[in-house]
């Protein structure tokens, strides 16, 4: 078979701006095609992404050699395969569980989000990007992973800055730099907590990585904070801003998810629509065909998850966010071992407290002027701004 | 081929003709059955193809596979003592005829 074409064309900064009528041509006319600004093989169809994801003896995560090692200073369990991501990830899935969530947490997550909302002004635009999803994201995942005492400004700063370097595949230095400071913060203030933890056991992720019976290395243990850290604070956030736009610019759906109380359908919708993570790398282990083009070993495939929840074979009016969908078989938290271990808690927080919560308190919020909106971002994606009349 | 039964929390029975080999949780998405999400596709990861197998049929499903009992911790309904995560049950001969209950909640 053929090797798959080459796109020449396509640049970063067109991919970071708007990908989606990029993808929506890829899908059509090259569904498998090597991007040379990116130096990956992009795979925009639903079937090849989560082919590529569900078949890790092919394709591999465990690839030491990307920035993500130098950023987290840890081999993570993101770019690790089989037993070992197994382990690592087990030892600290029971914090992120429905059960706890609704048994420990809950409540403490809707006063947080009343905190928030109380502090905003009736009649006024606000941001509502900078002032709710951001900080009320941040502010719950410090509890769930145990990390009392850090700020909602520090956790949003060491989640971009351990992402930005994560992202560093120019190699350049000052990210590095950044990353550095930010995980000699981390460290100081995981130390701090330690003993806390052990004396008094508790459902946080930390404090049930400590206590196991059987713990994973410290190393890892830091690690896996730190993953939690940089993937848990803006995949909430844009997925929050990104069903508040869709919902604010949809006023027929929105009174018909108020009527039925919908939310968890609006929030699938919002996550299909724009998926807060939009791409992922796979290392190929052996000579394979997708689509009909020889793959060969040693290249790497992007799973383009934000184009497989748009491919017209699943989705009708996909470029539309359209709630109330016969199925929305979406990949937004991707799939096989390395599908979202966030999945239940977004869907509980985000879903089930947050979007509702706003809503209740300012029911005819508006979006006066939604062409003012950004958005931003290839590998992440979403709103970075949402400027929203509160009433 | 096997003929496998899901019932729905609200009763609903719904059977299908399924492959020797594949498992519960595939043979429910290859037939569209509502209620089994199976997100991961199989890799014991996500919990949303949590099934209660029918008392009936509990010795022919077997035990639960090494990792199936934490991951099942993180199910979104009730675990039971017939609770399996549907990806787990590879369909054999002898399942022929299998029930599975179907919980109100996957994600």
């Amino acid at each position: 078979m053929p090797l798959a074409p080459v796109n020449d064309h396509v640049t970063m900064d067109q991919l970071t701006r708007d990908p989606y009528p990029i993808y929506r041509r890829m899908r059509a006319e090259t569904p498998v095609v090597r991007v040379s600004s990116v130096k990956r093989t992009f795979l925009t169809k639903a079937a090849f992404t989560k082919y590529v994801k569900d078949t890790p003896e092919i394709f591999s995560s465990n690839d030491p050699n990307t920035p993500m090692k130098p950023a987290f200073r840890a081999h993570t369990l993101m770019r690790k395969d089989g037993a070992e991501h197994r382990r690592e990830r087990m030892a600290m899935q029971m914090a992120y569980t429905p059960k706890v969530i609704k048994q420990d947490w809950a409540d403490l997550y809707r006063g947080i989000v009343d905190d928030y909302l109380d502090r905003l002004p009736r009649g006024e635009t606000v941001d509502m990007f900078t002032e709710i999803c951001g900080p009320v994201s941040a502010a719950i995942l410090t509890h769930i992973l145990g990390l009392e005492g850090a700020t909602t400004e520090q956790m949003q700063r060491w989640s971009q800055n351990l992402i930005d370097g994560a992202g560093n595949f120019g190699w350049k230095p000052e990210p590095f730099a950044v990353s550095d400071k930010a995980n000699d913060e981390m460290d100081a203030h995981f130390a701090s907590l330690e003993d806390r933890h052990l004396a008094e056991p508790n459902n946080s992720a930390f404090s049930i990585m400590l206590n196991a019976k059987d713990p994973i290395p410290k190393s890892q243990i830091y690690a896996n904070l730190k993953i939690a850290i940089g993937g848990g604070i803006n995949e909430p956030r844009d997925a929050m801003a990104t069903i508040l736009f869709g919902l604010l610019t949809n006023p027929e759906q929105l009174e018909e998810v108020k009527r039925q109380e919908a939310w968890g359908a609006a929030f699938e919708e919002g996550i299909r629509w724009v998926a807060p993570i939009q791409a992922s790398s796979r290392l190929v282990l052996e000579d394979v065909q997708i689509g009909g083009f020889d793959i060969p070993r040693g290249d790497t495939v992007m799973t383009i998850q934000a184009s497989s929840n748009r491919d017209e074979d699943l989705f009708e009016n996909g470029e539309d966010y359209v709630v109330f969908r016969d199925k929305n078989v979406h990949q937004a938290f991707g799939s096989g071992p390395h599908h979202c271990a966030g999945a239940h808690i977004a869907r509980r927080t985000v879903g089930e407290i947050m979007i509702p919560a706003l809503f209740e308190r300012f029911p005819n919020m508006s979006l006066p002027d939604p062409d003012a909106v950004k958005w931003r971002g290839f590998g992440f994606r979403g709103p970075i701004n949402m400027p929203i009349t509160l009433n | 081929m096997v003929k496998v039964i899901y019932v729905a929390k609200d009763g609903t029975r719904t059977e299908v003709k399924a492959q020797v080999g594949d498992t519960v949780m595939q043979t429910a998405l290859d037939n569209d059955v509502a209620g089994i999400v199976g997100e991961c596709g199989g890799s014991m990861m996500c919990a949303t193809c949590h099934c209660y197998v029918d008392d009936a049929w509990t010795d022919a499903a077997g035990p639960r596979k090494d990792g199936e009992d934490d991951m099942l911790d993180c199910a979104a309904d009730e675990v039971k003592e017939t609770s399996r995560l549907s990806c787990q049950i590879q369909l054999t001969p002898e399942l022929n005829g299998l029930v599975v209950h179907l919980p109100e909640d996957q994600v």
